[in-house]
C-alpha cells in the first residue's frame, strides 16, 4: 500500500481518497433527499385541515436546546478530527464520545417533542401538514439515530486498532456525515420552526 | 491542552452561534414576513457554507474542485426543485 505522507492519514492512500470523495457524492444524494422533503413541506405547510398549525404546536425552548446541542456536537467532532490529525488518540476518542453523547441528548429532546405533538393531537394522520412535518423531522432524527450507532462503532474500532489509514479514514467520513446532519438541522430550524413561529 | 483547540475551529463555532442568535431575531423582534425570510435565508446559507469550509475541510485536498463541483451542483438542483415546485404550487405561475 502506497502512503502519501504529504496528506493527513485519512487521505494517505488512493483508496482513502476515493472513499472520501465517494462519500461526498453520497452527501449530494442526501441533499436531494432532504430537498424533496422540504419541497413537499413548503407545499403542504398550510394544509392543516382541522389539525393544529405550526404556530400552535412549535415551542421555542426545546427547539433552541436541540439547535445548540447539535451545533456544539458538530464543533466537538471537528475538534476530534483535529486531535486525530495531530495523532492524539486519547483526545480524539474523548471528543468523539462527547459528540455521540450530545447526539443522544438531541435525540432525547426530539423524542420528547414528538410525544408532545402526539399529545397535542398532531399525529402522522392528522393533516397533510403534520404528516410532512413528522416525516421530515423523523427522517433527520433517523439519520441521527443511525449516526449514534455508527459513531459508537468508530470509537470502538479506534480504541482497538489505533489510528491507522483505515480507521482515520472511517472517522473522517463519519465526521462529514455528522456535520451534514447539523447543516440539515440548521435548515429545519430556520425554515420549519422559525418560519412557522414568525 | 492548547493544541487541541485550534483558533480556526473556535472562531467557526463562535460564528455559528452568532448566526443562530441573529436568526432568532425573526422570532423575538416580530419582523415582517419579507424581512424575516431574508434574514433566515442569509443566516442559514452562511451557516451551511461555514460548516462546509471550516468543519468539513472541503477545500483542503487535490480533489477539492470535484468535491465543490458535486456539492454545488446538488445544491443547485435542490434549489431548482424547491423553488420550481413553489412557483407552480404556491405562487400560481
Amino acid at each position: 500500500m502506497k502512503l502519501d505522507h504529504s496528506q493527513p492519514l485519512e487521505y494517505s492512500t488512493k483508496q482513502n481518497d476515493l472513499n472520501i470523495f465517494g462519500f461526498w457524492i453520497f452527501l449530494g444524494a442526501e441533499i436531494m433527499l432532504f430537498a424533496t422533503l422540504f419541497t413537499t413541506y413548503f407545499v403542504l405547510e398550510n394544509r392543516t385541515g382541522n389539525g393544529p398549525t405550526g404556530a400552535d404546536i412549535f415551542e421555542i425552548t426545546p427547539v433552541l436546546i436541540e439547535t445548540f446541542v447539535l451545533l456544539t456536537s458538530s464543533f466537538v467532532i471537528g475538534l476530534g478530527i483535529h486531535a486525530m490529525r495531530i495523532g492524539n488518540k486519547k483526545a480524539m476518542i474523548a471528543f468523539f464520545s462527547i459528540t455521540v453523547l450530545l447526539g443522544l441528548v438531541f435525540l432525547g429532546f426530539e423524542i420528547d417533542e414528538f410525544v408532545t405533538y402526539i399529545h397535542d393531537g398532531a399525529s402522522l394522520q392528522t393533516s397533510a401538514f403534520t404528516a410532512i412535518l413528522l416525516t421530515t423531522l423523523g427522517t433527520h432524527g433517523a439519520h441521527v439515530t443511525f449516526g449514534l450507532f455508527w459513531g459508537t462503532a468508530i470509537i470502538l474500532q479506534v480504541k482497538k486498532r489505533g489510528l491507522t489509514p483505515e480507521t482515520t479514514n472511517k472517522s473522517f467520513i463519519f465526521s462529514l456525515y455528522w456535520h451534514f446532519l447539523d447543516v440539515v438541522w440548521i435548515f429545519i430550524f430556520s425554515f420549519i420552526y422559525l418560519k412557522g413561529m414568525m | 491542552m492548547k493544541e487541541l483547540f485550534p483558533a480556526k475551529q473556535i472562531m467557526g463555532f463562535v460564528f455559528s452561534l452568532l448566526l443562530t442568535v441573529v436568526a432568532l431575531a425573526v422570532y423575538f423582534l416580530g419582523l415582517s414576513f419579507g424581512a424575516g425570510m431574508a434574514i433566515l435565508l442569509i443566516t442559514a446559507f452562511v451557516q451551511a457554507l461555514l460548516q462546509l469550509v471550516v468543519f468539513m475541510h472541503a477545500g483542503e485536498t487535490k480533489d477539492k474542485w470535484s468535491i465543490y463541483g458535486s456539492v454545488y451542483f446538488m445544491i443547485f438542483i435542490a434549489l431548482v426543485t424547491i423553488f420550481g415546485t413553489m412557483l407552480i404550487f404556491l405562487w400560481d405561475m
